[in-house]
């Protein structure tokens, strides 16, 4: 009872301060702060309407006028490229994508040997393994395999832009994050993603699930080899069983919608991505 | 020497080209709700089709599950121990895939093995094998349906569980209330009592098959235990004035319950093993319907100590309680999820009697069911599905449901005749 009445109060108090004091130069302040809003809203508009209705011709403009300024500096660089580059022609064609590939697949076929593999214990390493490949090889190898893994990346790019490697590196660094040019793909890749994605609505922490994946694609939009989660998503796999489930559905998704419908001629851009699935919002469906 | 420097030259030639295979970022945090594809194949063996057709039916209750019908399979499993041919499975769009092998041993006894395979990801994803009785093949069946579910939910499941509810029969106005037992999916039911007394509001002990229930023996109503597998009931405590609405503690070692004395009901919480009494509130209040945080250390219950029936949680010793719930109408019998993120509710707004959930602190507030009068909520011991009493409108019948946290997937179980008041059983040790 008496709470109830003493809230009241203060509300009533709390009005009439308000009250007190509003001045006319505050309305103007207030009016003017309001047009700057409703100004700046509508500038942003119109931008954002541009790329999206036609973001081939617009982003070729921003390459320009950005990579007029970032030329400066690669004008220096391609010395120290120049280094790396001949090293990378020797050894790129022998090592192509395929190869990290292969390790993971030898596996599915030790499930032959086990006849009266019953234990909980035997799946769970079989299945556990294909990350581990991935990380073997590189202690046991020398220094010289480091390199080449490390080729491979660079390799692999520069043979899908076999004349204009070196420029289209140039301006794209200028570029920065690259987002402008990829938000289309950005987006698409996302939307046929989500189509398939079955989130782990209803369990518990839901921050804890967030799973990120680095995947490869196929010309064809076909995912290549297997995808791998990421080194923070593999650790906390180990150890709890949601986030295991919540991987595997994760995996999952990007297996049952692929092949991915993508721009042929700009392979090279979404060859390579990180995936990451975000349940936060689902939480509660 | 030379070999570190062209080494180091190189890394800052890659670490300059790396911007050029950048890749894309995706946020991907929208996603398409939907059961889960799985192929689940006849076990070998006669018994074993029965087995498959139990998994299915366990996994298809779920709602999570969508088992593709065996007459769409077009892959002839060669063997138990022989990986599949996954593309097969691919083509009818099973997204999991489970063959199974049922052998009768030498002594008599069954051993039942399964597989769980990824068929997109080309991979075991689990293996297991029981051997049991013959005759305790459903509860086998519901065993690789609790470790499919958790494989890939990542929660334990709840299929090999009990439900003691009570069981209606005979006209409205001599209605015989008896207290029954089934399995979770409505299979062997069996009457623990014979009508002869009025039997409410069982509740199960989350670490043995043991009962907490009020009842009318003698015209006194008294709360008791009743031990399943023994039959053997005992009265709790010798109280001159009605106990009711018990509830168990975590670790079996305690039960709260409701102790009426002129009109107001206080909660007192009673260990077994030494059968000493601990008054919990003290007010000129109804507070009733206490139930235990998973932990032990605090206790939800309701009061209408604020001038409604309203939701409040206390520690386990009485102090320090604070109102939960603020929304409108009244709410009542709470019960703490065994997973501790919710408290389950009945919610009394605009004339309809509603399951709903909150989080412990009050916020998130949920409704999950949408009947006419739905009360009563225990929790699957997996804390994911819930069920309840459903009375249907103008009071023809009542029902048992279950319903999904999320407040999907809402359906009637299968029970003989008219039921009410369910409660859920820990996992069968």
């Amino acid at each position: 009872m008496s709470p109830s009445r003493s809230i009241i109060g203060n509300r009533i108090s709390l009005a009439s301060g308000a009250g007190d004091s509003r001045s006319p130069l505050g309305l103007v302040g207030a009016v003017l702060l309001h047009a700057a809003i409703i100004a700046a809203t509508l500038f942003s508009f119109e931008h954002r309407l541009d790329i999206a209705q036609e973001s081939p011709p617009v982003v070729p403009v921003d390459l320009v006028t950005i990579g007029a300024k970032t030329n400066i500096t690669p004008t220096v660089r391609p010395q120290r490229r120049v280094a790396a580059e001949p090293v990378v022609q020797p050894k790129p064609e022998p090592h192509l994508a395929p190869e990290p590939i292969v390790p993971p697949k030898p596996q599915p076929l030790e499930f032959h040997a086990p006849k009266i593999a019953m234990e909980k214990s035997e799946p769970a390493p079989q299945q556990e393994t294909p990350p581990q490949p991935a990380s073997k090889p590189q202690p046991k190898k020398s220094s010289a395999d480091n390199f080449q893994a490390l080729l491979n990346k660079l390799s692999t790019s520069s043979s899908s832009q076999p004349a204009n490697a070196r420029i289209a590196q140039q301006t794209r660094k200028g570029f920065g994050a690259q987002d402008a040019m990829t938000m289309d793909l950005r987006d698409s890749l996302k939307n046929q993603i989500e189509q398939c994605w079955n989130p782990p609505a209803g369990a518990p922490h839901p921050e804890q699930l967030v799973v990120f994946v680095d995947l490869r694609l196929n010309p064809d939009g076909s995912v290549a080899g297997k995808p791998q989660l990421a080194a923070q998503s593999l650790t906390a796999v180990a150890g709890n069983p949601f986030i295991r489930a919540a991987a595997d559905a994760a995996m999952r998704a990007i297996y049952v919608c692929a092949p991915y419908k993508l721009p042929a001629e700009r392979f090279s851009d979404w060859r390579d991505s990180t995936v990451e699935f975000d349940p936060r919002d689902l939480a509660g469906q | 020497m030379r070999r570190i420097v062209t080494l180091l030259a190189a890394l800052v030639g890659i670490a300059l080209a790396s911007p050029a295979s950048a890749t894309l970022q995706i946020d991907v945090n929208q996603g398409n709700l939907q059961p889960m594809p799985i192929a689940i194949t006849d076990f070998g063996g006669a018994p074993g089709q029965n087995v498959a057709s139990v998994v299915r039916a366990d996994l298809d209750r779920s709602g999570l599950f969508r088992p593709l019908d065996p007459k769409s399979f077009v892959d002839q499993i060669k063997g138990f121990n022989v990986p599949p041919n996954f593309a097969n499975w691919r083509v009818i769009n099973a997204q999991a895939l489970v063959t199974g092998q049922e052998t009768i041993q030498p002594d008599g006894r069954m051993k039942v093995a399964f597989r769980l395979w990824d068929v997109f990801g080309e991979q075991q994803m689990i293996a297991e094998e029981y051997t049991t009785t013959p005759e305790s093949w459903r509860r086998v069946a519901h065993l690789i349906a609790d470790a499919i579910y958790q494989r890939v939910t990542g929660e334990k499941g709840y299929f090999d569980t009990r439900i003691v509810f009570i069981s209606e029969s005979g006209p409205l106005l001599n209605r015989k209330k008896r207290l029954a037992i089934m399995d979770e999916d409505g299979f062997n039911p069996i009457y623990l009592t014979n009508g002869s007394y009025l039997v409410l509001t069982p509740r199960f002990n989350p670490t043995a098959q043991t009962i907490a229930y009020m009842s009318y023996i003698a015209g006194k109503p008294r709360v008791y235990v009743f031990d399943i597998d023994s039959g053997r009931q005992e009265m709790l405590g010798d109280f001159p004035n009605m106990t009711f609405s018990p509830r168990f503690s975590p670790d079996g070692n305690r039960v709260v319950m409701s102790l009426e004395q002129s009109g107001v009901s206080d909660i007192y919480s009673m260990d077994l093993r030494t059968r000493s009494t601990t008054r919990l509130t003290n007010d000129r209040a109804i507070d009733t319907s206490p139930s235990y945080s998973p932990d032990g250390r605090q206790i939800t219950f309701e009061s209408d100590r604020g001038g409604s029936q309203q939701i409040y949680v206390m520690n386990a010793d009485g102090s320090n309680s604070l109102r939960i719930s603020f929304g409108a109408g009244k709410n009542g019998t709470p019960v703490w999820s065994p997973r501790g993120d919710l408290i389950a509710l009945t919610k009394q707004d605009a004339g309809a009697f509603r399951i709903g959930v909150m989080r412990p602190d009050g916020s998130g507030e949920r409704i999950i069911s949408d009947g006419w009068e739905d009360e009563g909520p225990t929790w699957a011991p997996n804390g994911r599905v819930l069920m309840f009493s459903r009375t249907l409108r103008g009071g023809h019948g009542s029902q048992i449901w279950s319903v999904d946290v999320t407040g999907r997937n809402e359906q009637r179980v299968a029970t003989p005749g008219d039921a009410s008041d369910p409660a859920w059983s820990p996992l069968i040790q």
